[in-house]
């Protein structure tokens, strides 16, 4: 009996490998959707704050950080645990289709936020704070917070993710975006927030 | 527990290629799945042994994400034959412990030769190792995985098979995974810590120390008699789970599956999971149920044919994790409720009714700040159906009062993660009831309180 289990069990295992090995090498959607999925969510919409949202995330940018990631130089503590490991073995061409692929999903729709801090939110990202000298962000990240190549989307991205980042600016873990780390010096926690809440909602 | 002698295991691998030997121990998590990943512990675990719900996504998917540099092979036809970690991905566990009882446990050999009948053992255990263990624990193929941990078991002085999960799965679709796994203990394969191989926190506990002498198939019965097991499972739109699998006797340093065994499983034990989890935030919550249903020959001496005791369980669990930058918090909870059928028992004269009933139920919460220092608490109870056999009084330390089984009480804990693979734990166990009453349990005066055990255990994982 025992030696049928084993052949049986063999069987099941070769079988296993078979169709594993019919499976070939996998293609960056196959990746997104085997890999990527567990964390982002299935077409990229993620559910933990702590991952960010990547449908309909602007192309370049995608690119750009999994660059970074892959060459140690966006260093925020999430990306050292997570995304180092995961891009270390990334080819430039498996970068540029994850980019394409997840460019290509449906971004979530925002929602709004509390009114108070949609509103000062609201001025934030359309004026800047002129007496600190911060820009409009709209100015980059364009009028519906859709991004432009470069540029993230931040549009129904999660509160918390935008939070995160624009801490992680000012506080120096993430050091990968230079103009950004300008722009959030002289912003106070409730003015990140009240942005965030703004962008997020678009 | 039960352990195999290391050659046995290597003959019995060899010969199984791949089928499971043997009983598991107590939990573990391992680098070598952070050198795979390229990923730090915090992404899988909250804390080791606990899984995030990455950690159960990477599980499901049979340890088979990676980012090392592969040995690759493929075919003409561009299939891949061959795709291996460059380095094995083992690991290695060290544990030691101090396990104090409030009061000495009995000599065991106590009223033998010179031994005075009175005479108690030293308290104050040191094992160093408690446990130490080597694990192959990472991908084997491209859609096959494995967490093999093979134990030196300080109390038992030997080596042995423990813990072990051999995956395959697969993606069907973009929202649903499949697999099937080999393993060695019902549980030992379910993502979720609120089922009993790896429920926080009652999975950390001492190896010398008093415990109570009833215990379900599903809560380790099971396993310790030596089975090997597949299910298959699928896993939908991150929140629908369901197993089923059958297990199958594979006891340890046995040449043949006969009399000298015990508690033989007659022909294919079946096990079941459901669970839905939700996910929202930094939450997740699990709610589930599970069960086995297991005909035992009681073997030891008996042939294995003719009548059998059939265990029937089924459990309903839950689990709810809140994981943020700060503050992480987990609540666990189990319900096992057992039906013995005692067919080959009962007449030989081994149980004084022809059936018995025995229900567990754990609720353990656990509370840690910036992973690394944390408190957990933990209520356990097991309570049982009066049997004069079964549960007979006059034996020092592990005789029963009233012919009940009833255990109950409390385990509280302190940790602290100084790196997320080393851990320090000091925990306190304390018996309101043991083996059937509080006080003189075994009707040798000894209270249920003299068993309340300290325990200090220092964890390392390289």
């Amino acid at each position: 009996m025992r030696t049928k289990i084993a052949i049986a069990a063999g069987l099941l295992l070769a079988a296993g490998a078979g169709a594993a090995m019919a499976q070939s090498t996998q293609g960056a959607p196959a990746l997104a959707k085997g890999v990527c999925s567990a964390c982002h969510g299935p077409e990229g919409q993620s559910v933990s704050p702590v991952f960010p949202r990547l449908a309909g995330q602007q192309q370049a940018y995608i690119v750009l950080q999994l660059d970074a990631f892959r060459a140690h130089l966006r260093a925020d503590p999430l990306a050292q645990a997570y995304m180092w490991g995961m891009a270390s073995q990334l080819s430039d061409a498996t970068i540029n289709d994850l980019a394409t692929y997840y460019s290509s999903q449906k971004p979530s729709p925002g929602t709004a936020g509390a009114p108070a801090l949609m509103a000062e939110g609201q001025k934030i990202y359309n004026e800047g704070i002129p007496a600190k000298k911060i820009a409009a962000c709209a100015s980059c990240h364009g009028p519906n917070a859709e991004g432009a190549a470069a540029f993230p989307r931040l549009g129904g991205q999660h509160v918390e993710y935008l939070i995160a980042q624009l801490e992680g600016f000012k506080s120096g873990t993430r050091a990968n975006a230079p103009i950004m780390i300008g722009e959030v010096r002289g912003m106070t926690p409730e003015q990140l927030r009240a942005v965030a809440t703004y962008a997020a909602s678009k | 527990m039960r352990l195999a002698k290391l050659s046995t295991f290597i003959a019995g691998f060899a010969m199984a290629s791949g089928v499971l030997l043997l009983a598991p121990g107590s939990a573990q998590a391992v680098p070598s799945f952070a050198r795979q990943t390229g990923m730090a512990c915090e992404a899988c675990h909250t804390v080791f042994p606990e899984l995030t719900p990455f950690g159960r996504r990477f599980k499901l998917n049979a340890y088979t994400i990676d980012n090392l540099p592969q040995v690759s092979g493929i075919a003409s036809n561009k299939e891949q034959t061959l795709l291996l970690n460059q380095l094995p991905p083992l690991s290695f566990m060290f544990q030691m412990s101090y396990t104090s009882t409030k009061s000495a446990v009995p000599d065991t050999q106590a009223g033998t030769g010179s031994v005075p009948p009175d005479a108690l053992a030293k308290n104050g255990q040191v094992l160093f190792p408690q446990q130490a263990s080597l694990f192959y624990a990472g991908r084997i193929a491209p859609n096959l995985g494995a967490f093999v941990q093979m134990t030196y078991d300080g109390t038992s002085a030997t080596f042995g098979w423990d813990n072990t999960d051999i995956r395959y799965a697969s993606l069907a679709s973009d929202k649903f995974l499949w697999g099937v796994s080999f393993n060695n203990n019902p549980t030992v394969q379910d993502p979720w810590n609120s089922t009993p191989a790896w429920q926080t926190p009652f999975d950390q506990r001492s190896a010398t120390a008093p415990v109570p002498g009833a215990a379900t198939a599903l809560d380790g019965g099971l396993a310790d008699a030596g089975v090997a097991g597949v299910s298959v499972y699928g896993w939908w739109n991150d929140s629908i789970y369901g197993e089923f699998g059958v297990y199958h006797s594979a006891p340890a340093a046995s040449q043949a599956l006969d009399s000298t065994n015990l508690d033989v499983v007659d022909g294919w034990s079946p096990y079941w999971r459901v669970a839905f989890e939700k996910q929202w935030d930094r939450n997740s919550w699990e709610v589930g149920a599970y069960g086995v249903t297991a005909k035992l020959f009681p073997g030891g001496g008996n042939a294995l044919s003719g009548p059998t005791n059939k265990f029937e369980d089924w459990a309903l669990d839950s689990q709810y994790q809140y994981i943020g930058d700060q503050h992480l918090f987990s609540v666990t909870a189990t319900y096992i409720d057992e039906k013995q059928h005692w067919d080959a028992a009962f007449p030989a004269g081994a149980t004084a009714n022809p059936s018995d009933t025995l229900k567990t139920f754990r609720l353990g919460g656990q509370y840690y700040y910036q992973r690394k220092y944390g408190a957990a608490l933990g209520y356990f109870s097991t309570t049982g159906g009066e049997d004069s056999v079964l549960y007979a009084s006059g034996t020092p330390l592990n005789g029963f009062a009233n012919n009940k089984p009833d255990s109950n009480g409390w385990v509280s804990e302190l940790d602290w993660v100084p790196y997320q693979n080393t851990k320090i734990a000091l925990q306190y166990t304390m018996y309101s009831k043991f083996n059937g009453a509080s006080s003189n349990y075994d009707g040798a005066n000894r209270n249920a309180s003299d068993n309340n055990t300290l325990y200090l255990l220092g964890w390392l994982n390289f």
